[in-house]
């Protein structure tokens, strides 16, 4: 992310409720026309860094800058954005279309260019012949997307999203977040959104931010983040990552100091029923399947491996294994959390048979 | 661009504007009359003040005063949570009429329903006559009567505190206890009682605290006789009307003392019971 | 359902007890007042209450009244808005003094006016001085039937305003939209029924009020008489037909207004349906 061309940038930001501090020195820069996500567990500062942005917070000291001006002074409504609250908070007693237009009332426009505005929208969001409708006369879905019409009609520069589909059915959810990233995209919009699920913020956004205590644990692209996590807490937040203590019991993976622990991930671990040919054969260890999930499109087979409860992922297509079966486990890689400290560690014989060849 | 700390507080404009016309109508409807109270009792002699409040006639009052009003609310108490449980809990014709009347002790002028229910119960009214013959019971210009006017203009306050808790109240618990046998009885006292408890009495102190001070319905029907039915808000009448403010004041102030150990009593038992039902004891 | 079908007895004889209480303590003397105000006929009953002093009191009543409503209704809205939508210190405090005078005795309400403004204040002279007379004249009347009604208004918008909470004005602000237009358009049909509500318990309670404003009335026929007042003296002076045929009007005010409360309640549960 490039300091001359960020759009967004927020500077040794401060924010306390009473005794709780909410924001302990945010430092983020959002370059122009990305699509960007604070992710972060419940309570972790990401709503209130979202809300001083929109100027509905104030910090209690550092500086907002917006398209290069700083705006801590500057109201809410004078700061080209639009807000998609996390319950929409559309206007319960306007319909649709009193709803959409309502920023464009407020800003005196024209009777002419708001209809034109309106119906545009109203395509847009695939929502025509709604507009007679009350908010309380729509869908989940729909009043996402109205939410988001109003929050666009005045043509903003930013647009925030606060949970967008956190009040959503899981199904409706999936096709929203499709649906959001490609009008997003198409519009090029500078947007960021608050969330706490890992899935959503991987799937949608091209930067993640990452909040954990009111602090920023990392930023960058989904990739990166989960690649190369830059914290311990990003490692553990993100994917379906298992702790385990005694990794130095696992085969070709040595201890790295006294107070370490590992990390690992389904995609770290290959297993293999007893007699199938495969590459790793030799270097892998026995373990015991205990459980078998079915989870669609793949199954997640839990393991046990020197005490621990492991998880891998198993095609269906793969030749089925059973309940108590013992198999053979290999882990390819794994992260170990030295305090803060976080490395990668791949495994021993990967490296010899590289050695050989 | 300066803005006051206040405004930047919120995006929503507003708060100068309302805050200002709240604190101004505030400050001369309630504020400054209070101020002068504490002002003017500030000058009273503390053995004038005691001397006053401790006139065999004005402690009788007090005693009239309360223990007419306890009786009157206790007995609101029992017929409110009747009325509630009859009204959330049965179907039958005229409910509805029955629901809406419930409200007009607040609507009728206290001293409309004063000077009727004052000529029924005279020894020679509609009702007065049948208890009095029968029973040989006076009820105006008694202490009943009293209680009987206190009742009328405290009818409504439990009934409105109990029904909506009650009509709240999950069924699931009830089934739940049925389900384990309980008996009809043991279910009421031992799974409804306990949840309406709070509202009982939050209703029966503001039914008790409303009665101690009421003046309009009852000045008619106790026929106001020293040491025997006069009640304490007469005793402040009586020496406004004689220009003798500081008596006047001197009762005030042990009455406000009254009210305020009422609802102080309430808000600790409140506090108590929510806690108790949230887990914080 | 099982449970709700409780012993046909006890519930018979739960109603039974019912309606006997309520149409003792209630019926009785409503209907009783209006069969004593027509007991000496429509023409004695028309004659009383088309009295001159009988006219004046109930013009008084009505002055009172709609000030009360007004200054509340504005008071209502402004502390409801302030305290529910924005964060500041001393809340707590301020809803304390709001609901204050609703536990004062009325006669104690009218005791506290005196002090303030009574021959012995320190405001008399100035008020004096500028011919502004409170007690026992008019204003004081006016003041006293605000002061008993006070929190009327405010205590039926607070609840729905703190339930609907501060996203969709704060959505309106982001927009830009000013004070009176967030007002007009986004909070004002939230609270529509139970503003209107509160002014139908504030006139109930503003047009009955005997003890505050006894207190602070001169007593003075035709000047300083509301009808509740103006009813004591015919009762005092042992005119009990034309007692109870003043009665009779406010008997009809409170009729009007508990059908007025019933049909704005089910108005009220509807909207409530739409959010």
């Amino acid at each position: 992310m490039q300091e001359n061309t960020s759009y967004v940038e927020l500077r040794h930001i401060n924010k306390h409720f009473g005794d709780f501090q909410a924001s302990k020195d945010i430092n983020f820069a959002i370059p122009k026309g990305r699509l960007v996500a604070l992710l972060g567990p419940s309570g972790s500062g990401k709503t209130t860094i979202l809300r001083m942005i929109a100027g509905l917070e104030n910090p209690d000291s550092g500086e907002i800058l917006i398209d290069g001006k700083v705006v801590n002074n500057i109201p809410g409504s004078e700061r080209g954005i639009g807000f998609v609250f996390q319950n929409y908070a559309l206007f319960r007693y306007m319909t649709v279309y009193d709803n959409i237009a309502f920023g464009l009332r407020v800003k005196k426009a024209s009777k002419e260019e708001i209809d034109q505005r309106v119906r545009e929208l109203l395509k847009l969001i695939n929502c025509e012949g709604l507009e007679k409708r009350y908010p309380s006369q729509l869908s989940g879905g729909q009043r996402q997307r109205v939410a988001f019409a109003r929050a666009l009609a005045p043509n903003p520069q930013l647009l925030l999203l606060d949970e967008p589909f956190a009040a959503i059915d899981a199904k409706v959810r999936l096709e929203l977040r499709t649906w959001l990233r490609e009008m997003i995209t198409q519009l090029h919009i500078t947007s960021i959104f608050v969330t706490h699920d890992q899935d959503e913020a991987i799937e949608v956004a091209d930067d993640i931010i990452v909040t954990n205590q009111g602090r920023v644990e990392q930023d960058g692209t989904p990739q990166e983040l989960y690649s190369n996590p830059a914290t311990s807490f990003v490692a553990r937040f993100l994917g379906n990552s298992i702790p385990v203590k005694n990794y130095h019991e696992f085969q070709y993976f040595g201890a790295e100091g006294p107070d370490t622990e590992a990390i690992l991930r389904p995609e770290f671990i290959s297993i293999y029923k007893k007699g199938e040919n495969v590459q790793f054969k030799k270097s892998a260890e026995e373990g015991v399947v205990q459980d078998i999930i079915f989870r669609g499109s793949s199954l997640e087979i839990r393991v046990l491996l020197h005490g621990n409860l492991l998880s891998a992922i198993r095609s269906i297509n793969d030749p089925p294994v059973q309940i108590g079966e013992t198999v053979d486990v290999f882990i390819h890689r794994l992260f170990i959390i030295d305090g803060d400290k976080i490395t990668l560690a791949d495994n021993q014989s990967l490296k010899r048979e590289s050695v050989i060849i | 661009m300066k803005l006051s700390k206040r405004a930047r507080r919120s995006v929503i404009p507003g708060f100068g504007l309302s805050f200002g016309i709240m604190i101004a109508i505030l400050s001369l409807v309630v504020l400054i009359p209070l101020c002068s109270l504490v002002v003017y009792t500030a000058q009273l002699s503390p053995s004038n003040f005691f001397r006053t409040i401790t006139q065999p006639r004005v402690l009788s009052s007090y005693y009239v005063s309360i223990s007419t009003a306890f009786v009157a609310s206790l007995i609101n108490a029992g017929m409110g949570l009747v009325l509630a449980w009859v009204l959330v809990r049965y179907n039958f014709p005229g409910k509805r009429f029955i629901d809406g009347i419930i409200e007009l002790p607040f609507a009728l002028p206290t001293a409309v329903a004063g000077i009727s229910l004052t000529h029924l119960t005279t020894t020679n009214g509609w009702v007065g006559q049948f208890f009095y013959e029968h029973f040989g019971l006076k009820i105006a210009y008694t202490r009943v009567g009293i209680t009987v006017a206190l009742v009328f203009i405290g009818i409504p306050f439990v009934v409105r505190s109990v029904q909506p808790v009650l009509e709240k109240l999950d069924q699931q618990y009830e089934e739940a206890a049925m389900i384990l046998g309980a008996s009809r009885g043991t279910i009421f006292r031992r799974v409804i009682f306990p949840e309406i408890l709070p509202a009982l009495i939050s209703g029966f102190t503001l039914a008790f605290a409303r009665s101690i001070g009421e003046y309009g319905s009852v000045v008619f029907i106790a026929g106001n006789t020293p040491y025997e039915t006069e009640i304490a808000p007469l005793m402040i009448m009586a020496q406004l009307q004689e220009f003798d403010y500081a008596s006047a004041t001197s009762i005030a102030l042990v009455m406000l003392a009254i009210a305020f150990i009422i609802l102080s009593v309430n808000a600790f038992l409140q506090s108590r019971v929510s806690k108790r039902v949230s887990g914080l004891a | 359902m099982q449970l709700r079908k409780d012993i046909g007895v006890l519930k018979w004889v739960l109603i039974i007890l019912c309606v006997v209480f309520l149409a003792v303590m209630l019926l009785l003397p409503l209907v009783y007042i209006v069969i004593t105000a027509l007991r000496e006929g429509i023409g004695t009953y028309l004659a009383a209450i088309t009295d001159t002093y009988a006219r004046k009191a109930a013009l008084l009543t009505i002055e009172a009244t709609v000030w009360a409503v007004v200054i509340n209704t504005l008071f209502g809205l402004c502390a409801a808005w302030c305290l529910t939508k924005f964060a500041f210190r001393g809340k707590k405090i301020l809803s304390t003094f709001i609901d204050l005078p609703v536990t004062v005795s009325p006669i104690i309400a009218g005791l506290i006016y005196v002090l303030t403004f009574g021959r012995q204040s320190p405001l008399y002279p100035i008020l004096d001085q500028a011919g502004i007379q409170i007690i026992f004249a008019v204003p004081g009347i006016v003041l006293a039937t605000i002061f008993v009604t006070f929190p009327f208004i405010s205590r039926e918008l607070i609840p729905v305003l703190s339930a609907q909470g501060t996203d969709e004005e704060e959505a309106a602000a982001l927009m830009g939209a000013g004070t009176f237009t967030i007002f007009r358009k986004v909070t004002l049909p939230h609270i529509k029924w139970a503003l209107l509500y509160g002014v139908v318990l504030c006139t109930a309670r503003a047009m009955g009020e005997f003890g505050a404003v006894s207190v602070l009335s001169g007593h003075l026929r035709g000047k300083t008489n509301t009808l509740p007042l103006y009813v004591e003296l015919l009762y005092q002076g042992y005119d009990f037909t034309g007692a109870f045929a003043a009665s009779s009007l406010l008997v009809i005010m409170a009729i009007i207004i508990l059908v007025l409360r019933c049909w704005l309640e089910h108005k009220g549960d509807k909207a409530n349906d739409i959010r």
